[in-house]
């Protein structure tokens, strides 16, 4: 493995260089609501992410944990609140907007595309940074040419950095489970995102692919300096990882701070094993 | 023994008294092949992308064949009239995605399907409206494409072949080549891929739903209006060219919905195979007229072995 050269390879191409100082304000959310018809999703929550840190969003089932990435990513438009990211302010935005400014995600479900293979999913995540107009697609030559191998390689680096080179020609759709989630990071990765959203990234996974997931998130977030968003109910793998963890519940946020602030709380507490009324 | 010495011997001795005319027979099917894979490509970019089957397609054609010779019955010269045929099958293209997918994203796909039928119905209407219902015959002499025919006395027979359909041959061609490496070796050509298979998950790798969607069926109008003008030279301009949609439906069932080779592959094949089977075995034996369904039951004994088609994907579901 050929880290030192991934890692500087990776950074200068990250749009990473938003001008924000590790520990400075990446993603501000104020007083977001959603409903879906009369379904209040989320109601009136704010919190923020500082650039290069691990931030957890937990909560029991149905607490609007995937519906708060959805409204970052631009999936859903909040009728209530605005968005900061990166400095700019923003009430919605289309899903591929939200890819231009260098927001990236995975899926609960596992979303890829599954007649492609490894290779090809990662490469889909570099759309957004190839820019070579489609004159030059279409020659497959001159810039367009050098434009797709300078990708490839960024994509053969992710690949090692993943550990999946033995995958690389499979059509993802005969993976083990596991492994999907895996080319999915990478897929994430290959948009060299400043802001990595991972909805549930070790559901429905064994202890040793855990630690693996485990293991490539801390890296990602210590090598690249990627600032990361996740939802995860493996409170263990939560208390390790994250910096901060922001706890919500039938849509309403009952804490936020430090995973040991959070573990004490008496509303987190309640909230996970239930309370008599 | 009669019966198995005409179906099973026959045929292949009348071809080897005859090598000439069954270059003849080639030549025609050939022609009509090339015509079906350019219906069929239109069906399988928009099926890929978006998982649509776009009933549409035949209309598209009358459509735009329609629209150039509208065009030029206007008045607008013939060379210029292609262009503006284009910009009409784009604002076509982009009011489709507006007015009509837009709106029902992530609607199960028989009523997308259904939706194109609606677009079948409504451009008939419309271009009844504008164009009339009167039968036109194609420009094509203004278009610059020869009329005239080569003959070649091959084996000391006599073989014809008409420079139109030569040029439709050469120019589908040509197409088919520039639409190939298009699909296979640019960005765009991935982002129609990944979309077909995972809407959400194409949305968040930054691919523009719309963006794409306007793309392939503008695509598609431009093979539209490429069919319409080989085609039409054939046969005239009329709402009744239609039909040759349907021609398509076998292709697809043979080439499978998401190959590109698979509709050029399967097209070329059901053209020569149908036109050798009508001459042939048809006409001997069962009174002619089996180009009708001859397509669709080769295609049905072929799904027979291969269920997803010659070049289908085969996606095995982990369960």
């Amino acid at each position: 493995m050929n880290q030192p050269s991934i890692q500087a390879d990776i950074q200068a191409g990250v749009r990473a260089d938003d001008g924000i100082e590790k520990g400075g304000l990446l993603l501000q959310v104020d007083n977001i609501s959603l409903s879906f018809g009369g379904v209040k999703a989320i109601s009136n929550i704010s919190f923020d992410v500082k650039k290069g840190e691990i931030r957890a969003i937990i909560g029991p089932n149905g607490a609007g944990k995937t519906s708060m990435l959805n409204v970052i990513n631009g999936f859903y438009h909040p009728q209530e609140g605005k968005i900061t990211f990166r400095g700019k302010e923003r009430i919605s935005m289309r899903p591929h907007e939200a890819v231009g400014q260098g927001i990236a995600r995975t899926f609960q479900n596992v979303a890829l595309f599954k007649g492609m293979s490894t290779l090809d999913n990662i490469m889909t995540g570099r759309s957004e940074l190839m820019k070579k107009n489609m004159f030059w697609q279409m020659l497959w030559h001159g810039p367009a040419l050098s434009e797709e191998v300078e990708h490839r390689t960024r994509v053969e680096d992710i690949i090692d950095f993943l550990e999946i080179q033995h995958i690389r020609r499979t059509p993802v759709g005969n993976l083990p489970y596991g492994l999907q989630k895996r080319v999915e990071l990478g897929r994430a990765l290959a948009m060299e995102p400043s802001l990595l959203l991972l909805d549930e990234p070790m559901a429905g996974m064994n202890l040793e692919e855990k630690e693996d997931m485990s293991r490539f998130i801390i890296e990602v977030n210590q090598q690249f300096g990627t600032t990361i968003a996740l939802i995860e109910h493996d409170m263990g793998v939560v208390m390790d990882l994250s910096d901060r963890i922001v706890v919500l519940d039938y849509g309403k946020k009952i804490a936020d701070g430090a995973p040991e602030e959070v573990r004490n709380n008496q509303d987190v507490i309640d909230a996970y094993l239930g309370v008599p009324h | 023994m009669d019966v198995l010495h005409k179906i099973l011997v026959a045929p292949f001795i009348d071809m080897a008294a005859a090598p000439d005319f069954l270059m003849q027979v080639l030549w025609e099917g050939l022609v009509s092949g090339v015509l079906y894979a350019l219906i069929a490509l239109g069906f399988v970019l928009i099926y890929k992308s978006s998982r649509i089957f776009n009933f549409a397609q035949g209309i598209m054609v009358v459509f735009a064949a329609l629209t150039l010779v509208g065009l030029h019955e206007k008045g607008v010269p013939a060379l210029l009239a292609v262009p503006l045929t284009l910009v009409v099958m784009f604002v076509l293209a982009v009011a489709i995605e507006r007015v009509v997918l837009r709106p029902l994203v992530n609607q199960p796909d028989v009523i997308l399907f259904m939706a194109t039928i609606g677009i079948t119905l409504f451009l008939i209407g419309f271009g009844e409206m504008i164009f009339g219902g009167e039968n036109k015959v194609m420009i094509t002499e203004q278009l610059m494409i020869p009329t005239g025919a080569y003959t070649f006395e091959p084996f000391g027979g006599f073989l014809l072949i008409e420079q139109k359909d030569l040029t439709a041959v050469v120019g589908a061609g040509i197409l088919v080549l520039v639409l190939l490496v298009f699909l296979n070796r640019s960005k765009m050509g991935r982002a129609i891929r990944a979309l077909g298979d995972d809407h959400q998950a194409a949305l968040s790798v930054g691919i523009s739903l719309s963006t794409i969607w306007v793309l392939v069926w503008f695509i598609a109008g431009i093979i539209a209006l490429a069919t319409g003008i080989v085609w039409g030279a054939r046969a005239g301009v009329s709402f009744a060219l239609e039909v040759i949609a349907f021609k398509a439906l076998p292709v697809l069932m043979l080439g499978g919905l998401e190959s590109v080779t698979g509709a050029i592959v399967g097209g070329l094949a059901i053209g020569v195979l149908e036109k050798l089977f009508e001459i042939y075995w048809g006409q001997p034996l069962m009174g002619g007229n089996t180009e009708t369904w001859f397509a669709f039951v080769f295609a049905l004994i072929i799904l027979l072995f291969r269920p997803q088609g010659l070049f289908g994907e085969k996606i095995i579901e982990r369960v």
